[in-house]
Parts: C-alpha cells; structure tokens; sequence
C-alpha cells in the first residue's frame, strides 16, 4: 500500500470509529447539559441496547424481515424504544430523588447504576462473548488498496444521518428550545412554565436512546458483544464529549471523529504503536482540560463549582 | 437527636423514625460506657492484644484474610482522605496502588534497594502522580476529577503493562522479601503483623488530619465550597493537600503488597479495584475513619464468606450502593456530626414529624 | 465523642474477627464422587486440592477444568482409590487474579491437602509457586504454561502441557509449511500472550525469516480497524494471534473485512470453538496450534462421554489435561507409596512415559514436558478439524 492509500483507509477507519464515539458521546453531554451529572451508566446502555437488538434480531430471524438489513433496522428502532424507556426509569429511581443532593452522591448512585446494569448483563450471559450474527457479507467497494465494505459506508451514513436528526430536534421544535433553556438555568424555566421534569425524561429517552442505536451498530459491525463492552468506548466518549464542549451538541458529533480520526492514525506512528493507542487519547483529555477546559466549541465559562 | 433522623419519605416514615430512635439510644448507652477513660483503655488494650494474639491460634488462610483487611483499611483510609474528608469523587485510586508497588517493586529488583529505603520514594512518586493529575482537574468542577482519575487509572495500569522497566504483561517476578533488624520476613504471620502496623499507623494519622487546620479546612469546602472560599481558604490547594496525602497512603499499602507478593502484575490494578476500594468507603461512611474501616472489612470478609454468590457479588454491591445513596447517604455507621449528608438532610427533614 | 467511636471500630472489629476466626475450620471437601454407586471400603482419604478459577473472566474454563478432575477421581475411586485410599477434592478460586490466588493457595495449604491440581491463567498461578514450595505441597500445573514459571518454580510444580516454546516451534512449523515469509504478531498484553509472541517471534527470525509487524490490542477493545490497516500495509503474509478466542474472533472478523487475504493462525487461547462462531464466514481456513484437546484425540472417546453424561455439555480444551493431571498424581502417589512429600516428588520427577489421554508424560529436569504435545487444528465449516 502506498502512503496515500494508508492515509485514505485511516481516515475511513477513523470516521466509522468516531461515529460511534460521536453517538455515544452525544448522550453523555446532553444529560450533562441539563442535570449537570455524569451518568456513568451511560455506557453500559450502549451496551444492553446491542444485547437488546441481538436478542429482537434472533427472534425476526425466521419472520419476513429476516436478519438482514430490513431486520437490522426495525430491531434498531425498537431497542431505540425499549432502551429509551430504560434510560427513563433510571432517571425516575435513581437521579431524580437526588436531584438536590450533594454532587458527589449523585455521581455514586450513577456509578452504582452502572454496576447493577452490567453486573446483571453478566448474570444473564454468564460473562461469555455472545456472537452478533447478521446476513451480511463482506461484499465492499475497493479503490486500488483501499477498501471499503459496504456495512461500514451503511453505518457511517446512518450514524451522521441519526446525529444530524438530533441536531435538528434540538435546535427546531418546542421540545429542543425548553432543553436548551434548562440547561442554562432550571428554576428559571420552572417558573416560566416549563415542565421541567418531563423535559430532563425526555432528554434521558433521546440521550439513551442514541448510545442503543450505537450499540446495536456496534453489534453489527463488530459481530460479538460482551458485557464490559460499554467500559472503554464509555471513557473514550467521555473525552470526545469533553474536546468538543461538554454540554454542547455539535461539540459532541465533532470531538468523537477527531478522537477517531486521531486514534486511527495514532496507530500508525512509527516507534509508538498501538498499545499506546488508550494512553494517547487519555493524554489529550488531560491536556485539553489543562489548556482549554470547555472543549473546543465551547464558550469562556466565568462559573466554576 | 432529630438531627440524626434520615429522610424517607414514606408512609410509614413515623415508624422507621422510631426505630432508628432506640437504636440511636442504644448506641448512645454504649457510647456513655466508653466515655469512662478506665473502660475506654481496657477495651483498647484487650482489642489490640487479641488482634496481636491472632497470628498465633489462626490458620494461614484465615491470616491471609485478615492480612488483606489491613491492607484494604490502609487503601480506603487513603481514598477517604480524597472522597470522605474533600469530598472529590476518585474512580481511579489502584493507580496510586501501582505506583507504591511498582516503585518498590523496580527499586529493589534492578537497583537491589533495601525495601525500607524505597518507602519514601514511593511516597515522593505518588506525590508526583498525584500533582500531575491534580493540578489541571481539581481548577475543574469535581466532575471531570471523576473521568480523569478513572482515565488515570487505566493509564497507568496500560503504560505498566507496555514498559520494558515495569516488565510488561508479567510485571514484576521475584522481588525479593525485606529483613526487618535481622528478622526476615517471609511469613504471612509477619506480613498481617506489618499491615497491621500501617492500619494502625493511617488510623492514627487520618484522625489527626482530621482534628487538624486542614481537616477543618476540607470540611468546610466540603459543606460549602463558595462560603470556604470566601473565607479565604484556598480551594484548589487544599484539595490538591488531599488528594496528594491520599495516594501517600496508597502508594505505601502497595509498596507493602509488592514485598508480600513478591510477584506484582498489571492485573491487579484494575478498574474493579478502584470500585471496591470505593465502596467500602462508601459503604462505611464517607469521612467516618470507624466506619472506613468497617466498609473496608466488609469488603474483605463478605466475597469471602459468601464465596457461593460468586459473580452475584458485584451486582449485590450495585444495589447497596445505589439504595445507601438514595435512603442513608451518610452510610452504614451511626451518624454522629454533621457530615457531608447534611444538605440532603435538610431539604429532607425539614417537614419532617419525629 | 470521635474517640469512642474509635473504641467502637475496635470492638466491632474484635467481634467479626472472632467470629469468622471461630467458623473457618478446613473446608469441607466437595466433589469426590460415586455417591450413587455401591461406593468400596476405603482406608482413609487423599485430600487434593484444585486451583482453578470459578469466578471472574475465566470461570468457564475453570469450571470445566474442575469437572474433568471429579471424572478421574471417580473412576480412581470406583477402581479402588490410591493406595486403598479415597481421593477427594476441596476447591481454591484464584479468579484468574493474583492476590485471589494467594488466598487460594493459603486457603489449600490450611486444608492440608496432599497435593495441588490446576493452574488456569499464568499470572495468577506464578504467586501460588512459592507457597506451594514453602508448604512442601506438589503441583500440577494442568494448564498455565508461560516459560515464567519454569524460572520461578522451586521445584515442587510440574507442568504437563506443553510451555510456550513448544508452541511457539509448533507455530512457526505451520507458517512455514504454508509457505509464509513475511509475518505478523498481534498479543492482547497479558503475561500468556505476550510471552508466547515474544517467544514465536524470536523462533521465527531464527528460522532466517521476517517478522513485518509486532503489535498489542487492548483487552475489552473492539475497533481494530486502524491495527488492520497497518498489518496491511506491512505486507504480511500471514498474521499470528497469540490470546484469547474473543478478541482473536473479532481480530479474524475486521481483517477479513479490511481486505487482508494471508494466512491466519491462532494459538492455544483461542482454540475454543466459540471463536469460529463469533468470526463467521471469516473463520474459515484459519489455523490454531492447539493443546491436545479431547475432541482430537483417539483415546478420550470414553472420557467425552463420560463428561457428556455427567454433565451434559462438551468438555472445553484443558479438559483432557486437566483428568490426565489426576491420573499422573495418582500414579506418582501409588508409587510413592506415600503421601510423604519428598517421596511423592521424587515420583513425580521419575515418570516415565506415562500414558495418558493426551500422550506420554516424562518431565525434563526442570519440570516440564519432554515431548512438545501441540496439535495443529483449521477451522472449517464453522468446526476445528485435525491437519496432519
């Protein structure tokens, strides 16, 4: 392969790669913009939604939709649903009655959620590696050494498609502006009228439900799941949210792909290698909260807790 | 008294109240016992003349157990400095584990150190960590020390396991047990004696800090942070004082552990660590030193005991952790001052019926 | 008032250690066996113990090392015992975790077992080496084979599978009747995979060939995209993965799908049959140095039934050795004539081509294997098959 060709295949790696982090990275900041807490279980989500849709996708798998793409996608939405909902009935038990307790609390219980959902994943599968079977091949589009199959330029697509949905929901309807308002200032919107708890359900559903459609990609692209799946691309989200902007939509879509982009090629640095992959990104967490600690989108923030 | 009531509100809140009434008067019956000096020291020395008598009438698993109490004592006093007395959530405190163990581990196996000369510079090394991970985070809101630590954590445990120095994937093999003024310790009975010292030891100085200016200090930005502030204690210092004497404490527990194991691997600093150092201090009472110890005992015994749950263990935890924060923040001991609940308590208690 | 509470700490803490102190008498043996049959007169019992993992990550195999064991201790018992004696088993978990291990191996010694069986994960076996040695106890390594424990072994434990630089000889044996030059090493950073990469690449350039990529993945991680690329544009002919079958299936999976078309190989850790399931279409023409496993070998027809029937599943890949590692102990004492240490030993150290399921057992003087008992499997048609 020439240099240009393993230029191009990074790239394309790192994007697919960065559209998970991106979606999963959305989640975290828009909980965090609004409730101002750091749902640690956020990624083990990610992960029940890809047992979730295999589950769903076993059962379509003799019915008309087959476990191809039509099944694919119909089990995605549905575990859109039922992990959304899941994501609801955590928010009710365990972050709601703390709403107005200390910090450090708030970010147990979250680190306490996150045990119960794994360690009952783990319970269910008997802590094995579960094979993602679908009908898909490794049919793809090949560019003189570069190549492409056709499930990566699918899920890429999808991935942006879902990001740029969600861009659009919070910035155009009724449902957006009132999330958008509570994250500056949530008394504020209680007096005015807002309905400032189904508001913060609402955005838990949609956070929710984009790390089970990452999930279920996830599954699909990779072909196996695992209950402690959730716990590195959980970090690796969380630094993507932090270099965008934590709390900022566009901020999350764009610091997931430069991570991704970024890890792709970290592998390919000569001397360093790619069990130094984790490290580096790590590393540029650090740094960019030294440096510039509201991300890259973000605004100079005068408040500090 | 009804400052001790913890808020559920439930229907039968009036009940429940009742109940953790007489046990608080029970309590209050034992501790007026203790306050006599005379039973105060006889009940010490008896304690500490069975827990040295031990070793004696004990098998080697049973002290093995016992040994890895202490250690975990050690561990989580460490971790309350930074979670219990500063009120900053750590996820990433195997770290400071492996820089104690690792420090030691390669001082004496490439440079053959005496082991008690490594102890300092152990110390120093997690000094540095600590630094190094405190200064950018703690400007920060208490969130991101949460990531970044966890962050950390994996970090270190990745770079110890790609080093040649720290003897990649394997670790460390072999390091060679110290001599204590001729005697050489190489029994667990002398390594339950030793964990025992540095339990006693971090107890004695944990409740020092806290009685001191510091510990004063770390309290009242953990009530409220502005008001400490505007009271001129510099928060993001004295933070840092914490976080840094609590990877000491850390790094020591595993300078310890790497001459008691001889043998130390990137395996054992793994994020679970973290968490179940974590949830004895949680589970006790954060910032309580009694009830550390008993989380940290807890911990130790009940996988032990209850070796049947088996992989039900972690998710029991989940549950616990997730009930004690919604119904007794302030943890399993007997609350007996204001702590870092009392804000929880006061939204909760005020239409309180004792 | 902080003060009493002190004393409280101390009171509650007396308490607890006296209590669990006072109910920790030896473990009750479990296993043993032939509870239904007519059981035979024994005169006395031989207590072994078994180190295995039955929690954590690698429970599985633990578990199913630990079935294997009752299977020989039952048909030992039901043919009369060892020395007119009955075995019986009391079992440690090491977790696959170091300081686990350490409990286990104290928690056997205090038992008073005879001597030890299993040995899962290397890392959480070299800590339990001087325990065992100190204690005087034999140990049979059924499992872990890093070449670290030769070196740290004081000569109490033997290893009866094969140590890595069998593997890594049988390893490069099979790239190089494949015709590959130019090859590929990915570990997973753990003490097993890396030895056994270091181990194949030094055997590989030896041989006078070329190693083109060294690499590491992180356990847990998913996305080798980037890893594939660069083996890719390394040109390798072939690639070796040297862990464990989940990861080795989703490695297999994205360098398939990356367009890489050389040759695949895995080592033991993968063998499971779970990696074919996981891999898919991707699994097929893959190769895998093998320990002896009871599918591919002629004599343990009765032995897989057995395990069927008792237990209703398939017996996993350290099975085999895992009952071999019994009948071997049984034999060392039968000839010892003793459950006297040194004699057990001594026994041990003079078998003599003693056949077992897995072929004949004779140790070199540093407690290993003399004979290399690596097997080469291909997986095809979502199943593993013999290559001869």
């Amino acid at each position: 392969m020439s240099f240009q060709e393993i230029f191009i295949q990074q790239v394309v790696n790192g994007l697919l790669l960065g559209s998970f982090y991106g979606l999963v990275a959305l989640g975290y900041s828009m909980v965090y913009g609004i409730v101002k807490l750091l749902n640690f279980a956020h990624a083990d989500v990610y992960m029940v939604g890809g047992f979730c849709s295999l589950t769903l996708l076993t059962l379509f798998k003799d019915t008309f939709l087959g476990n191809s793409w039509t099944g694919i996608v119909v089990s995605m939405l549905i575990t859109m649903v039922i992990v959304g909902l899941l994501g609801v009935v955590i928010e009710r038990i365990a972050y709601k009655p703390l709403r107005e307790a200390p910090r450090l609390s708030l970010l147990i219980t979250a680190l306490g959620v996150s045990m119960i959902l794994y360690n009952s994943v783990m319970v269910v599968t008997g802590g094995e590696y579960r094979a993602y079977k679908t009908g898909l091949g490794f049919q793809g589009i090949s560019i003189g050494s570069v190549f492409v199959t056709h499930t990566q330029i699918i899920l890429t697509v999808a991935a942006v498609a879902l990001m740029l949905v969600l861009h659009l929901f919070i910035t155009k309807t009724m449902y957006g502006k009132a999330m958008r308002a509570i994250s500056m200032d949530l008394d504020c919107c209680r007096l005015m009228g807002v309905n400032c708890n189904k508001i913060i359900a609402l955005t838990f559903f949609v956070g929710t439900a984009l790390a089970a459609s990452a999930g279920t990609m996830a599954g699909v692209y990779y072909g196996s799941l695992h209950f402690f799946m959730g716990f590195v691309i959980g970090i690796k989200a969380f630094t993507a949210a932090v270099i965008g902007g934590i709390g900022i939509i566009p901020g999350a879509m764009l610091g997931g792909l430069l991570l991704g982009l970024l890890e792709s090629f970290g592998t390919q640095i000569p001397f360093i290698g790619s069990e130094w992959k984790d490290v580096f990104s790590f590393s540029i967490l650090i740094i960019i909260l030294i440096f510039k600690p509201t991300g890259l989108l973000g605004k100079k923030e005068s408040e500090r807790m | 008294m009804k400052e001790n009531q913890v808020g559920v509100q439930t229907a039968d809140t009036q009940t429940a109240a009742k109940k953790v009434n007489t046990l608080v008067q029970i309590t209050d019956r034992l501790y007026e016992l203790f306050d006599n000096i005379k039973i105060r020291f006889s009940v010490l020395a008896v304690a500490l003349a069975v827990l040295l008598y031990l070793p004696m009438r004990s098998s080697m698993y049973f002290m093995e157990v016992m040994t890895n109490v202490w250690f975990y004592v050690v561990m989580c006093l460490g971790l309350n400095i930074i979670v219990g007395f500063a009120g900053l959530l750590s996820l990433g405190y195997a770290a400071f584990f492996a820089v104690g163990a690792y420090t030691t581990g390669i001082l004496i196996l490439k440079y053959g150190m005496s082991f008690w000369l490594t102890l300092p510079i152990s110390a120093l090394m997690a000094v540095l960590a600590g630094l190094a991970i405190g200064t950018p985070t703690l400007k920060l809101r208490s969130d991101y020390l949460a990531i970044v630590t966890l962050g950390f954590g994996e970090m270190t445990r990745l770079a110890a396991r790609n080093m040649a120095i720290t003897g990649r994937a394997t670790g460390l093999v072999g390091i060679s047990r110290p001599y204590f003024f001729g005697l050489h310790l190489y029994k667990i009975n002398h390594y339950y004696y030793a964990f025992l010292a540095l339990a006693i030891l971090s107890i004695f100085v944990s409740y020092r800090l806290m009685d001191s200016r510091l510990g004063r200090a770390w309290k009242c930005i953990r009530e409220d942070e502005d008001a400490a502030e505007a009271m001129g204690i510099n928060v993001v210092a004295i933070r840092l004082y914490a976080f840094v004497l609590g990877s000491v404490f850390g790094a020591l527990a595993g300078s310890f552990m790497a001459v008691k194991m001889t043998a130390i691997s990137p395996d054992s600093f793994l994020f679970t660590q973290s968490v179940n150092i974590l949830l004895a201090v949680v589970l006790g009472g954060m910032g309580k030193i009694p009830g550390v110890i008993l989380g940290a005992f807890v911990m130790v015994i009940f996988p032990e005991v209850f070796r049947g749950i088996g992989q039900y263990r972690m998710l029991i935890f989940g549950l616990v952790l997730l009930i004690l924060m919604i119904y007794r923040p302030q943890g399993l001991w007997p609350d007996r001052s204001g702590t870092i609940s009392s804000k929880v308590k006061d939204k909760t208690c005020k239409d309180e019926v004792i | 008032m902080k003060k009493r509470l002190w004393i409280f700490a101390f009171v509650i803490l007396l308490i607890l250690s006296g209590v669990i102190g006072c109910s920790q008498p030896a473990a009750p043996p479990s296993g043993g066996g032939g509870e239904e049959s007519e059981a035979p007169e024994f005169d006395g019992e031989i207590l072994l113990g078994i180190m295995v993992p039955v929690t954590g990550s690698e429970a599985t195999y633990g578990k199913d090392m630990e079935n294997a064991m009752k299977i020989a201790a039952d048909e030992i018992n039901a043919a009369g015992g060892v020395l007119g004696k009955e075995i019986k088993f009391t079992l440690g978990d090491d977790g696959c975790d170091p300081q686990m291990c350490t409990a286990a191996a104290s928690k056997l010694v205090s038992s008073e077992v005879v001597a030890v069986l299993g040995g899962y994960c290397s890392g959480a076996t070299i800590p339990a080496l001087k325990i065992y040695g100190d204690a005087k106890i034999p140990f049979v390594i059924t499992a872990a084979n890093s070449t670290q424990i030769i070196d740290e072994n004081p000569g109490w434990a033997y290893m009866i599978n094969s140590p890595g630089y069998h593997q890594a000889d049988a390893a490069s044996d099979c790239f190089e009747e494949l015709g590959v030059e130019k090859l590929a090493f990915v570990h997973q950073g753990d003490g097993f995979s890396e030895n056994l990469a270091e181990l194949t690449r030094d055997e590989w350039k030896d041989r006078g060939h070329e190693v083109v990529a060294y690499d590491v993945v992180n356990k847990g991680e998913q996305d080798f995209s980037s890893l594939v690329t660069k083996i890719r544009s390394s040109g390798a002919e072939g690639v070796y993965w040297t862990a464990y079958h989940a990861d080795g299936a989703l490695l297999i999976k994205q360098l398939r799908q990356g367009g890489y078309t050389g040759e695949i190989t895995v080592a033991d850790g993968s063998s499971s049959v779970q990696l074919l399931e996981i891999a898919g279409s991707a699994g097929e023409g893959v190769y895998c140095t093998s320990p002896p496993v009871v599918d591919f070998l002629p004599k343990a027809k009765q032995f897989i039934s057995a395990y069927n029937a008792k237990y209703g599943q398939e017996p996993g890949p350290y099975a085999g050795l895992a009952y071999d590692g019994v009948y071997l102990m049984a034999d060392a004492i039968e000839r010892a004539g003793s459950t006297d240490p040194d004699a057990m030993r001594e026994a041990l150290s003079a078998t003599d081509n003693f056949e077992t399921l897995s072929g004949a057992i004779a140790f070199t003087p540093k407690n290993v294997l003399e004979e290399s008992n690596f097997i080469t499997i291909k997986g095809e048609g979502g199943k593993w098959v013999l290559v001869d």
